[in-house]
């Protein structure tokens, strides 16, 4: 399988501030990849290199995927726009946005307003945003932090179905060591600021195998353990 | 109910003062200036006057609009038009309404032109700032949202930048409704030839005191019922644009 993200020695420095410390990582196409990390690490900014949103000073960054998505952390929504003219700002093809409104189960919700929709709503149209031009690297920028937990569970529910019947490649950075072990198949543990990708674990095989919910499953309670320790040692 | 109780209260209040003060000269009572008002109100050249000052009072609110909205968009989005622009109009902004008299006389003596000129200057400003204010607040977050997805400019333009500023057009007018016939009124009393203001200016000369009362409630009477139609229609048309 080729990588879609191939990162060398990359640093970041916002000034005298250095943010990211010589990253190095391969993403391979299929694959959901979560960084996890302590808040101000760094995270969002490594989103935003990739999406073309800031620069980096160091390092060699190569990619290798056509369209890519984004949920970002807030819904970024236009207020006065309504969840299909909100989509329609991004792809002018109504059969897309028919289908990707029902991929995220918003079918008879295109002429609310995003004031008119819950929290969680709201950000199933972030994701349906994302999902319009087919996205061959969807990214998630700690899109649940604002949710509670029922409708985190559902919408990462969700989304893994999403994953399955398409094609596309998961990267997402979270502060939150459940979301990291329900959504990844690889997770990359990240340090404090400057960071750096210190502990790579690896659960494919376990949500191979797996069927049914995550967050109680010993498995994965082991792996949370896991990570825990690891933070708690930096 | 309660403006009922208010109206008759100030009408109470004014016709103490008035007694007290024994003068017409100074304050006619309530009586005076209603009968006043009654002969004004059947005089086809007060109806005239009113229709001129209706019209400049809607022209100039039109172009306040329409201008201030695009100059203040250009100077919201470009920072480097803003800075050189920003001098200039807080220095219109800053200059007192005599110096513009003067101005205006010079060029077309009295006249409608001046009115609308002056009126148009005092009020620009406001409008100019408050959209390139409304502009510069754009929602950052969207405007990254945007990047990430490389939407046309000409979208953006329509539905983040227009849709960022009809808070503030909304805010200009309620702003510039209600300082527009004040501004045309003094302006056409000083330097204009027809206009409710022009009946004061003479009422004045003649010191027909009631006169001046009488014409004044007709203006303020006429600014409220302006004010609030345009606020209705602005308000059904920002619920069309979805803002409600």
């Amino acid at each position: 399988m080729g990588n879609v993200l191939e990162v060398k020695d990359l640093v970041k420095r916002y000034g005298k501030l250095l943010v990211l410390d010589r990253w190095n990582l391969k993403v391979s196409k299929g694959e959901r990849i979560v960084l996890l990390g302590p808040s101000g690490c760094g995270k969002t900014t490594f989103l935003k290199i990739i999406a073309g949103l800031e620069g980096y000073d160091e390092g060699e960054l190569h990619m290798n995927f056509k369209s890519l998505g984004f949920v970002f952390q807030e819904p970024r929504l236009i207020p006065w726009r309504t969840v299909k003219k909100n989509l329609s700002f991004v792809s002018d093809d109504e059969s897309k946005i028919k289908e990707v409104l029902k991929m995220v189960k918003l079918e008879g919700f295109e002429n609310h307003l995003p004031s008119q929709l819950s929290g969680g709503m709201r950000q199933r149209v972030n994701l349906a945003r994302a999902l319009l031009n087919d996205p061959d690297l969807l990214i998630l920028d700690e899109p649940f932090s604002s949710l509670d937990l029922p409708v985190k569970l559902k919408i990462m529910d969700d989304i893994v179905e999403l994953w399955k019947e398409s094609n596309f490649t998961l990267l997402m950075v979270t502060h939150d060591v459940k979301e990291a072990v329900y959504m990844g198949d690889r997770i990359l543990v990240l340090s404090e600021r400057p960071s750096r990708i210190m502990e790579e674990i690896t659960l494919e095989e376990i949500t191979l195998t797996f069927h049914g919910d995550r967050i109680l499953d010993e498995r994965f309670l082991k792996v949370e353990a896991q990570i825990i320790k690891i933070l708690s040692s930096f | 109910m309660k403006t009922i109780v208010g109206l008759l209260l100030l009408l109470l209040v004014w016709e103490i003062s008035a007694l007290l003060l024994g003068s017409s000269f100074i304050l006619p009572t309530p009586i005076e200036t209603f009968k006043a008002l009654i002969h004004e109100l059947t005089k086809i050249e007060t109806f005239h006057a009113f229709l001129s000052t209706a019209w400049k009072g809607f022209f100039v609110l039109g172009l306040v609009v329409l201008l201030g909205t695009l100059i203040g968009l250009v100077m919201g989005i470009n920072t480097a038009i803003y800075e050189i622009l920003r001098p200039v109009v807080m220095i219109v902004q800053a200059v007192p309404v005599i110096s513009w008299l003067a101005l205006v006389i010079f060029l077309w003596g009295i006249g409608w032109k001046g009115p609308v000129l002056i009126s148009f200057l005092s009020l620009l400003p406001i409008s100019i700032f408050t959209t390139a204010a409304g502009v510069r607040s754009i929602d950052k977050d969207l405007l990254e949202m945007v990047k990430v997805y490389k939407v046309p400019k000409r979208k953006v333009f329509k539905d983040i930048y227009l849709g960022s500023i009809v808070p503030f057009v909304v805010a200009t007018i309620d702003i510039s409704i209600g300082n527009v016939w004040k501004v045309i009124l003094v302006s056409e009393f000083l330097c204009g030839d027809e206009g409710l203001g022009v009946l004061i200016s003479w009422a004045r000369q003649y010191v027909d005191v009631p006169r001046v009362y009488a014409l004044t409630i007709i203006a303020v009477t006429f600014g409220i019922i302006s004010e609030r139609l345009t606020r209705r229609f602005v308000r059904r048309l920002t619920r069309k644009w979805g803002m409600s």
